[in-house]
């Protein structure tokens, strides 16, 4: 009789333990490279989130270099995340291999338009379906900060677009011996310099999505830096390292004496040389004959190996909504891709305070983020054979002419979808 | 003869642990890796989940039409001149440390700590050494070596950069072929040295005559494993120069590595494949490395 009643009570328990299983969901949240640094306010938009649905669990981790490896090697385990956070060449590349899911169809088309700048969602559509919800961005150009004392010595002001910036570099070098700035020639695994061709307005692919980066006005931009290079007034390190990386290194050693790009640049200034991070003047934005700017953005995606879609978008639009941006862009100076936000009060305040001044000018312009090309099928072969030939042509081991042509032929020739 | 069952069985039972292992974690990847050489398995395929599928020869045509997989098994086996440098001064160094004077394992320990600095601290060091504003250039310049002007950043340039980074390869490897060496070298009995010396051999005909001989065994040992991981450098590439300038330090390893692990669009069939070949290259490689020693000890005896 004891024995029964046991087995009893353990079966109703046991039955109690898997109908509370049954109402709630767990979904597995991953961010790139957020924690430590912003732990409370992930912490906190979570557990608003699950306080408004009871129903749904949120586990999150931060991952770090290893991300893509590690949903690559979770969806061959059967373990795949819900929610992960992957910028737009990386979206691209997961959505043209078939890793994710369309978030158009788990989400409105309607609400999406509503919630987003168009240019944000067309940053993450591919193949005519938006494979993301545009999380936080940033822009290439974003704000231009530069050193005053090696200006007013180079007897120069600061250049107020792209023609003047570049006809400055001789004087600045000549004079101080800094560096004027550090442009984006090359990075590994990208192909940033495709910025400066939007930036001046000429296209990278013609009308029926066929490389064309090769025009005369193509080639004329691209021997302008190669004239620089080879001249000695850019840095050649900018061959080897990512030109964000090495401006942040050399501007707090009065080596360069401009930096275009995120106000991000003024945090790491500010832990080197607060000196002159107390000097440094911040303001708009060189940018190129087509007057836009470029940036890019992160974006909250859905897997398609994920066991729970629904919880899982509605969770992603939470989190990239425009009250969670807007709050996220108080912490750190990221530019929200909700269209909200352009009118939010906190992007008008002025402040003295160069990483609050900074982040004032860029807060409400969302709707310039654009990485200036769609990223192409197979883009990892296409962008290292585009830097290889930019290299080439720094170098003087091509004319710039042969290694934009160069380029086109294989592009065209590996493109896939 | 009667095999002994018992003994047998008792032997194996005592290897199987390790066998286990060897099986787990070496055997069955390496048959798997071989195989998906001669596999369609990408991003697009793996996303589907769908099974690798055969198509025989393809990757290696794929392989071959590739100028930059050509380029890079060049340079790998290019970096193969870092092998009789490394050995030679490694192998001369641990006899002049194998004497015992004082302070001795001082300089014992000073070489072996490039072998246990961690390569992103080492990375940094380098850096420092060879850019255009570095160590190195200063050196030269106080030496009246390089003019005024010539100051150049080593990395940059596609003439020095690789040879900067063997450069690297070697002080990182250096500290660890000496050790073995020592081993070696503490085996030779004093005995012979003595009587060489009362013969009136110098220094260095001990050197060749007696040191270089008994140590074959250690010699062929170190020589084949410099090789290899000669063929496989990579470390030193990556946080360096990551195979610029124009590809000229892009090793066969790196080729490999990025085929793999290029985010969404990786090509494990590639990668394999090119695995494979260099495979091929070591073991044929390392086979010569038994010939080589094998050969001249045969005369010698």
């Amino acid at each position: 009789m004891k024995r029964s009643l046991t087995a009893l009570t353990l079966a109703l328990g046991l039955c109690a333990a898997a109908s509370a299983q049954a109402q709630t969901t767990e979904i597995t949240f991953w961010t790139w490279y957020l924690s430590p640094k912003f732990d409370p306010y992930i912490k906190d938009t979570i557990a608003a989130f699950e306080k408004a649905n009871p129903t749904i669990k949120v586990k999150w981790f931060d991952k770090q270099a290893s991300m893509v490896q590690d949903f690559v090697a979770s969806v061959n385990l059967g373990n795949a995340p819900d929610v992960v956070n992957l910028n737009i060449d990386e979206t691209a590349k997961a959505a043209q291999n078939g890793f994710l899911r369309p978030v158009d169809a788990l989400t409105s088309p309607a609400t999406l338009k509503a919630t987003y700048y168009p240019q944000s969602l067309k940053n993450f559509t591919v193949n005519g379906k938006v494979y993301g919800y545009p999380w936080y961005g940033s822009l290439n150009e974003g704000v231009l900060l530069y050193n005053p004392d090696l200006l007013k010595q180079a007897g120069v002001s600061a250049p107020k677009n792209m023609t003047e910036m570049l006809n400055l570099v001789k004087t600045i070098k000549d004079k101080t011996g800094a560096y004027a700035w550090v442009p984006a020639l090359k990075d590994p695994g990208g192909a940033s310099f495709m910025g400066y061709f939007f930036s001046d307005g000429l296209a990278v692919y013609d009308a029926a999505g066929k490389a064309a980066f090769n025009s005369p006005a193509h080639v004329a931009l691209l021997q302008r830096y190669v004239d620089l290079f080879k001249g000695g007034y850019l840095p050649e390190d900018a061959l080897r390292k990512e030109a964000f990386q090495l401006a942040t290194e050399l501007y707090p050693q009065n080596k360069v004496a401009m930096i275009v790009g995120g106000p991000q640049a003024l945090n790491r200034i500010k832990d080197t040389n607060p000196g002159l991070y107390a000097k440094t003047v911040v303001t708009t934005a060189p940018l190129g004959k087509a007057g836009v700017q470029t940036g890019t953005s992160m974006g909250l995606v859905i897997p398609t190996a994920s066991k729970q879609a629904a919880a899982a978008a509605k969770f992603a639009a939470f989190f990239a909504n425009n009250a969670n941006q807007v709050a996220f862009a108080k912490i750190v100076p990221i530019i929200p891709t909700t269209s909200a936000a352009q009118n939010d009060p906190f992007f008008k305040t002025s402040s003295a305070d160069p990483i609050a001044k900074a982040t004032s000018l860029v807060g409400a312009s969302g709707r310039f983020i654009n990485p200036g090309f769609k990223t192409p099928g197979n883009s990892d072969d296409l962008y290292k054979n585009f830097s290889d030939n930019i290299e080439a042509a720094l170098l003087g081991k091509k004319t710039a002419k042969a290694a934009l042509d160069d380029t086109v032929t294989y592009w065209n020739a590996n493109m896939s979808k | 003869m009667r095999v002994n069952w018992r003994l047998t069985l008792l032997s194996y039972t005592f290897l199987a642990p390790a066998l286990i292992l060897l099986a787990v974690f070496t055997f069955y990847p390496l048959a798997y890796g071989s195989y998906l050489g001669f596999t369609e398995y990408g991003g697009a395929r793996f996303a589907q989940g769908l099974p690798p599928r055969w198509v025989g020869l393809d990757n290696f045509r794929t392989l071959a039409a590739d100028d930059l997989f050509r380029t890079s098994l060049l340079n790998s086996v290019k970096y193969l001149l870092v092998v009789p440098a490394l050995q030679l001064a490694s192998l001369a160094v641990a006899s002049l440390v194998n004497n015992s004077l004082p302070g001795m394992a001082f300089f014992r320990a000073a070489y072996y700590v490039p072998v246990v600095t961690s390569i992103s601290l080492a990375a940094v060091m380098w850096e420092w050494v060879y850019n255009k504003d570095g160590t190195l250039n200063w050196v030269l310049g106080a030496l009246h070596l390089l003019p005024a002007t010539g100051a150049f950043g080593w990395l940059n340039n596609e003439g020095s950069a690789f040879w900067a980074v063997m450069l690297v390869t070697f002080w990182r490897g250096f500290g660890y072929y000496m050790v073995l060496y020592l081993a070696g070298l503490q085996n030779i009995p004093a005995e012979l040295e003595e009587a060489a010396v009362l013969d009136g051999a110098n220094a260095w005909q001990r050197f060749w005559r007696i040191t270089v001989p008994l140590m074959k065994p250690t010699i062929l040992l170190c020589s084949l494993l410099s090789t290899i991981a000669a063929l496989r450098v990579l470390e030193e590439v990556l946080v360096l120069t990551n195979g610029g300038p124009l590809n000229s330090t892009y090793t066969a390893l790196m080729y490999v590595y990025f085929k793999a692990f290029q985010g969404f669009n990786f090509d494990y069939g590639l990668a394999s494949a090119a695995g494979l070949v260099v495979a091929v290259v070591a073991l044929a490689l390392s086979v010569a490395n038994f010939r080589l020693f094998r050969d001249s000890s045969g005369e010698n005896s």
